[in-house]
């Protein structure tokens, strides 16, 4: 019975200084891995809106940090999914660091058929992220947390002013379009072309002509249009039709009535 | 004559228990002391650390100098076992069973920090679990032995 006595006590007492030991180990591990996220970049590739999030992980602690798992999921203000992205990182080991990227891509062609809104109106997405690791293969940790991301409409305010003729001869006049837009977005540039089809009240074309588009960043487009118009089609009041062709996006056509 | 006698004897069995008790009593605090100026910076995260772990060391200490008073007696070991399971009970409270959660508010947004210290907590929970299996097995010894002495 002593020897049983005597064995458990050494047991409870081993199992106390090892239970210390990891505790404070771990404590001073934690505190000695450095994470942080680099400046966020976004560029254009093939229809795909990436936005890139550099990851660095410093792992100088006294264990190894497994299965890192980070996930952003993009939603809009109606809470439905444009997009999920998921990063993982199978291992770090102990005084070794990893640098990463995670990109969040979202199909631009998918946001404008969906969401003609995005375009021409401000909006916000929701942004949930998750950050999940291993921590000394024993302790699981997950960071979470929600943000908010500006959307600025690459074509705000997009609207006509009064179109106003030019007489060229008995037949032909060029009308002259006013046309302005400001480019809130802060992730890409309006560049490439706007085709525009002047209607008249009876749906016949009256002309039509393209534009070059190159409008950076929170910049504003100020232009007019000027197209060749038959002069006996000319009702004064129809429609214009808008086509773009940009690097960022294609949508078309976006219909505004005049006079 | 034998009133001095019996002041003598009380002294000569309680003076040392108390002096051991109290002993104890500094020793246990010292550690709950040191963890409460840890954790001071990081007391609004956790608020109900402070009345739990303080409530926890009240009852702990209390077992503790009673098991003290009642050593050589089958008490010291009920005590034993008593203060065993409060300390099983305070870590699966204080640990959550294992999920930690916290939500940390960072530049207005709030980021959510869950940690899994079910293994911790396990090693904890065996510690306990040794402990009270400690105490019973010495119960059952001293117990025998005081059947023997009786039948001797």
């Amino acid at each position: 019975m002593r020897y049983a006595v005597r064995a458990l006590g050494w047991a409870t007492k081993i199992l106390w200084i090892l239970i210390i030991v990891f505790s404070v180990a771990s404590v001073y591990s934690a505190m000695n891995v450095r994470m942080g996220f680099g400046q966020p970049q976004a560029f254009l590739s093939s229809g795909f809106m990436v936005i890139s999030v550099p990851l660095f992980v410093n792992n100088t602690g006294l264990y190894d940090l497994s299965e890192l798992n980070m996930t952003v999921s993009v939603m809009d203000y109606n809470e439905s999914l444009l997009s999920t992205s998921t990063t993982f990182v199978p291992s770090i080991p102990r005084g070794s660091s990893i640098e990463t990227a995670h990109n969040i891509s979202m199909n631009l062609d998918d946001i404008t058929s969906k969401l003609l809104d995005y375009l021409f109106n401000d909006t916000v997405f929701n942004l949930d992220m998750s950050l999940k690791l291993n921590f000394a293969h024993s302790i699981p940790f997950e960071v979470s947390t929600n943000m908010t991301m500006p959307w600025g409409a690459p074509l705000y305010n997009f609207s006509i002013g009064q179109i106003s003729y030019n007489f060229l001869n008995l037949t032909h006049q060029e009308a002259i379009i006013p046309i302005s837009f400001e480019n809130h977005s802060p992730y890409f540039g309006v560049d490439g072309f706007m085709r525009v089809e002047i209607y008249n009240d009876n749906g016949e074309l009256l002309g039509s002509s393209v534009s070059d588009l190159n409008v950076p960043s929170h910049s504003s487009y100020d232009s007019q249009v000027e197209t060749i118009v038959d002069v006996s089609k000319v009702t004064g009041s129809g429609e214009a039709r808008f086509y773009f062709e940009t690097s960022a996006f294609s949508f078309g056509p976006m219909v505004m009535p005049y006079g | 004559m034998v009133e001095k006698g019996q002041t003598k004897t009380f002294a000569r069995k309680f003076v040392p228990r108390i002096i051991k008790a109290a002993l104890l009593v500094v020793i246990t605090y010292l550690p709950f002391y040191f963890l409460s100026a840890f954790i001071e910076p990081f007391q609004s995260f956790f608020p109900w650390y402070a009345p739990t772990t303080n409530l926890f060391a009240a009852v702990f200490m209390i077992f503790l100098v009673v098991g003290v008073f009642t050593s050589g007696t089958i008490y010291q070991y009920v005590f034993g076992v008593a203060r065993a399971l409060v300390t099983m009970i305070f870590f699966i409270y204080v640990l959550n069973g294992g999920i930690v959660t916290l939500a940390v508010p960072v530049e207005g947004t709030s980021v959510n920090v869950m940690v899994d210290l079910t293994v911790i907590l396990a090693m904890l929970v065996l510690v306990c679990l040794l402990g009270i299996g400690k105490n019973v097995v010495q119960a059952i010894d001293f117990v025998s032995a005081k059947v023997e002495m009786k039948e001797l």
